[in-house]
């Protein structure tokens, strides 16, 4: 147990030099670090609650979306069905479910034939990919039509990618912000902004939707009833409202109040923009956003203004009437302006968010945290302080307890673990949090059992009347076993909460089974090497100890 | 170079008997376990808003917080509003408190017939108000006491409160289960429910401590009730593996005998490693800042408890449970190899 090979006393002390190659920048200058080699520039990543920033956790509202794809689903089959002549009633959401009945019993057949068609595979370049719905007949002249798991798992993920797109472009357009934007879970987004200080516009690029869309105003919105009691029914949760006619939506104005009545279908949305930019309506003076279409949709609007002149279309943001302007003339350069009750400031905003694309749900802010960079420091700073306080008792006590000898060894034996967990920390890119730190100065305590142990044993040994080296390999080689049971346990508490726990606290449950690892390694190993090497220099009759 | 060392104060074989006290421990820790479990019914948790959902605002004023801060915060949000100042840590440059200034959510009692759906949104609607409240306050603040600095805040909405809830304790039950599969494989099965039996113990003291003294129980604390687990289950290893050791070595000795010759023989490591994870502790508790100073308490009062808990419940459970001998445990089977 105490003899070690050349060339495993060799690996060990390179082990130890690599931990202080590695763990060294930490301790340097950034400016000093900079002459390093390469290798070297690599630093412990620091956690937002120590560098300051915000943390936020999205939540994607699946349900709208899901919503939306129910309505394409029934548009698609009533124009499947006038198309192909079929005549039905009353076809309805209800239950996330399209169900419809079919104005001739003899007709079913067809239309389940048509409904069919429509379902596709979910993804085309796979073969046996599940298809988009599951359509059912219902009694001897109805059909249901239900979207499958597949798809529904499908729109999930297109919605989250497109949302994590969507919001990177629009808080950091420019690409030179360290963030983080990730799915989480089912439906979540994780965002993760260092040192962040405009806190605010981030969360009103989260809040706004910036859905536009484009649509013709219908008749009704001239029938006073209809549109009294569209307004009355109106359910600003989910955007229904009793209405006249099929086909037809309300919307409120801007301010909540008055609103319009517009044909539901449209097919010029913010997908269609190419670029905004805000400016200056050339005869009041008052700020305007401009737009330009792409090429499809310029001429869509050709021809949708063309059709139209003289009536009234509707601008709608985010569920909302900006502006309702008569089309006096057909608009086929696909350039055009909104005006509405914009301030200079709301139009170069809102310009920015059209910009950076619609999201395609809400989002909802289920946490957030923000620690400013001040904060993040004093806690950086308090946790130096506490490690080195720490690390200097627990050192006098080992120094006193077990005198200048054995004390040193259990001594070095503890500061190469520090060096050893920083370096760590340092290659497997883990993110150091404050309840990290806190990890470290709990393993700086616990650390030095292991050593505490194997000397109770040589102690005990040395009683039993063992001569010194015999002493020191026994307790050596009896320790191991109930060393390596108590870490392990620890160990698996460690693990535990690293995969169940979350945010900061997972950084605290790396610290510290990085810490359990490196402390048997120290304790058993190294402090095992430096023990021979002491023994083998001085041959003593007797262990201070 | 004469050599100190205290540790030759610590005798090598003490005699102390541990186990005779077992009753008057059992005793003990029963009222202990009992109280705990009282006023987790009475008093309950202090749930901070990782686990109650809710807003916190802390506000750096530049100075000490001004005097009636509190009054003026209190009247301008309805009601519930917990409003503290917080002191730096030492080492820091700042030398004034902040002011913390937490929201809880109201749980709002809700028909057994609306469903969950609903409630949910009201909750995510509450959590949208409190961050407007939140906002709205900042201002005022700003207003009567000039440019202020924020220096966090947080927000947890009730569905993401609910769920670091059921995390937090699925992590406890996980780590006391896969530690027990862990025991069971490399002792008896007696060594595992008593090792279990004591974490459990440590568990409920340490709930019953914050419920005494309503310290606010945040996910660091499920943390640090974690490692609690882990280092009682350090001690309470230690002192198996000594019994596990002697009773092979003393094959007559009753089982009463090598208990108490066990926990002696380990009780030097067992002062010093608490010591020396105290001290740092201490460290971390005074100069470590607010952010740790609950998460530091707990873990004081675990070492403590763990501590007790592996000389004077671990292991007369192993009496309690009627660990047979000469099965396993004599058999040089793994660890055996080592004694021999």
């Amino acid at each position: 147990m105490l003899f070690f090979s050349r060339w495993k006393t060799i690996f060990i002390l390179g082990l130890v030099a690599l931990g202080i190659m590695f763990a060294a920048p930490n301790a340097i200058k950034p400016d000093t670090r900079a002459d390093l080699p390469s290798f070297m520039q690599k630093t412990i990543n620091l956690g937002l609650d120590l560098q300051g920033g915000a943390h936020m956790l999205l939540e994607v509202d699946l349900s709208s979306v899901l919503q939306q794809a129910l309505v394409n689903e029934r548009t698609g089959i009533l124009t499947e069905f006038r198309d192909a002549g079929l005549r039905a009633d009353n076809v309805r959401i209800t239950n996330g479910v399209v169900v419809g009945k079919m104005r001739r019993a003899e007709d079913q057949a067809a239309a389940l034939d048509v409904i069919r068609q429509l379902s596709v595979p979910v993804d085309p370049t796979q073969i046996g990919s599940p298809r988009t719905t599951i359509v059912n007949a219902v009694g001897n002249d109805g059909f249901s039509v239900e979207i499958t798991e597949a798809q529904i798992e499908f729109i999930r993920k297109r919605t989250i990618d497109q949302s994590i797109e969507v919001l990177r472009d629009r808080i950091d357009p420019s690409g030179t912000t360290e963030m983080t934007l990730v799915r989480e879970g089912d439906d979540r987004i994780l965002l993760q902004v260092p040192g962040a200080k405009n806190i605010d516009e981030i969360k009103e690029a989260i809040n706004k939707t910036a859905n536009l869309a484009f649509h013709l105003v219908h008749g009704d919105s001239n029938n006073e009833r209809a549109l009294r009691q569209a307004m009355e029914s109106y359910n600003p949760e989910n955007g229904e409202a009793r209405l006249a006619s099929i086909g037809t939506r309300y919307f409120p104005n801007e301010d909540g109040a008055g609103g319009l009545i517009v044909e539901e279908s449209t097919r010029i949305t913010g997908a269609c923009l190419e670029n905004s930019s805000p400016g200056v309506d050339p005869d009041q003076g008052n700020p305007i956003v401009n737009f330009k279409f792409n090429f499809r949709c310029s001429r869509l609007f050709g021809e949708m203004t063309a059709r139209n002149i003289g009536r009234p279309f509707a601008v709608v943001l985010d569920g909302e009437i900006i502006t309702a302007p008569n089309i006096r003339s057909a608009i086929t350069g696909g350039r055009g302006y909104i005006e509405g009750s914009f301030t200079p400031e709301s139009a170069s905003a809102l310009s920015r968010l059209l910009n950076a694309g619609a999201l395609p749900a809400k989002l909802l802010i289920v946490e957030e945290r923000t620690v400013s960079a001040e904060l993040g420091e004093a806690s950086i700073r308090a946790g130096q302080v506490a490690s080195i306080i720490g690390l200097i008792g627990v050192a006098l006590f080992m120094w006193l307890s077990y005198g200048i000898r054995f004390g040193t060894i259990a001594v070095l034996a503890l500061a190469t673990n520090i060096i050893l967990i920083a370096a760590a920390l340092t290659i497997l890119g883990a993110t150091l949090t404050l309840p990290g730190i806190a990890g470290i100065i709990l393993t700086i305590g616990m650390a030095v059992d292991a050593n505490v142990l194997i000397f109770e044993r040589i102690r005990e040994e040395t009683y039993n009347g063992r001569p010194p080296v015999n002493a020191i390999e026994t307790g050596y080689r009896l320790s191991l076993a109930p060393i390596l049971d108590a870490n392990i346990t620890t160990l698996i508490a460690a693990i535990t909460l690293y995969f169940v726990g979350s945010g900061p606290v997972r950084g605290f449950a790396v610290t510290l089974a990085i810490g359990i690892i490196t402390s048997v390694f120290t304790a058993v190993v190294f402090a095992r090497l430096l023990t021979a090497t002491w023994l083998r220099g001085t041959r003593p009759k007797t262990l201070p100890i | 170079m004469r050599d100190i060392s205290l540790v030759k104060i610590l005798p090598v074989q003490p005699r102390v008997p541990f186990v005779k006290l077992r009753i008057v421990a059992a005793v003990l820790s029963a009222i202990a376990v009992i109280f705990s479990l009282f006023l987790f019914v009475t008093e309950g948790l202090n749930y901070g808003i990782d686990f109650s959902g809710g807003v916190v605002t802390v506000v750096d004023f530049g100075e000490a917080p001004p005097e009636g801060v509190q009054d003026f915060v209190q009247s301008r949000i309805d009601d519930g509003a917990i409003v503290q100042n917080i002191s730096q840590p030492a080492g820091s440059l700042i030398d004034h408190d902040y002011l913390r200034i937490g929201l809880p959510l109201q749980v709002e009692e809700v028909d057994a017939s609306e469903n969950a759906n609903a409630d949910e949104e009201n909750r995510q609607a509450q959590t949208d108000a409190q961050q407007v409240a939140q906002q709205a306050l900042i201002a005022a603040l700003e207003a009567e006491y000039g440019e202020v600095r924020i220096d966090a805040t947080e927000t947890v909405s009730g569905k993401v409160s609910g769920e670091l809830r059921r995390k937090g304790l699925l992590a406890v039950v996980l780590a006391l289960g896969f530690v027990l599969a862990y025991i069971w494989f490399r002792f008896e099965w007696q060594f595992g429910a008593g090792a279990v039996v004591a974490l459990l113990h440590d568990v409920i003291l340490t709930l019953g401590v914050f419920e005494l003294f309503q310290i606010e129980f945040n996910l660091a604390i499920i943390a640090a009730i974690l490692t609690i687990v882990g280092y009682s289950l350090n001690d309470t290893v230690i002192v198996y593996d000594r019994i596990r050791e002697n009773l092979r070595k003393f094959k007559k000795m009753p089982l009463i005998e090598v208990i108490n010759i066990s926990i002696n023989d380990t009780l030097s490591r067992t002062i010093l490693t608490s010591v020396t994870t105290l001290l740092a502790l201490l460290a971390l508790y005074i100069l470590g800042g607010p952010g740790l100073r609950g998460f530091s308490f707990a873990m004081i009062w675990g070492v403590i408890v763990g501590t007790y808990s592996s000389i004077f419940v671990a292991s007369p459970m192993l009496l309690l449970l009627n660990l047979k001998r000469g099965s396993r445990i004599d058999a040089p089977k793994d660890g055996a190899a080592q004694t021999a």
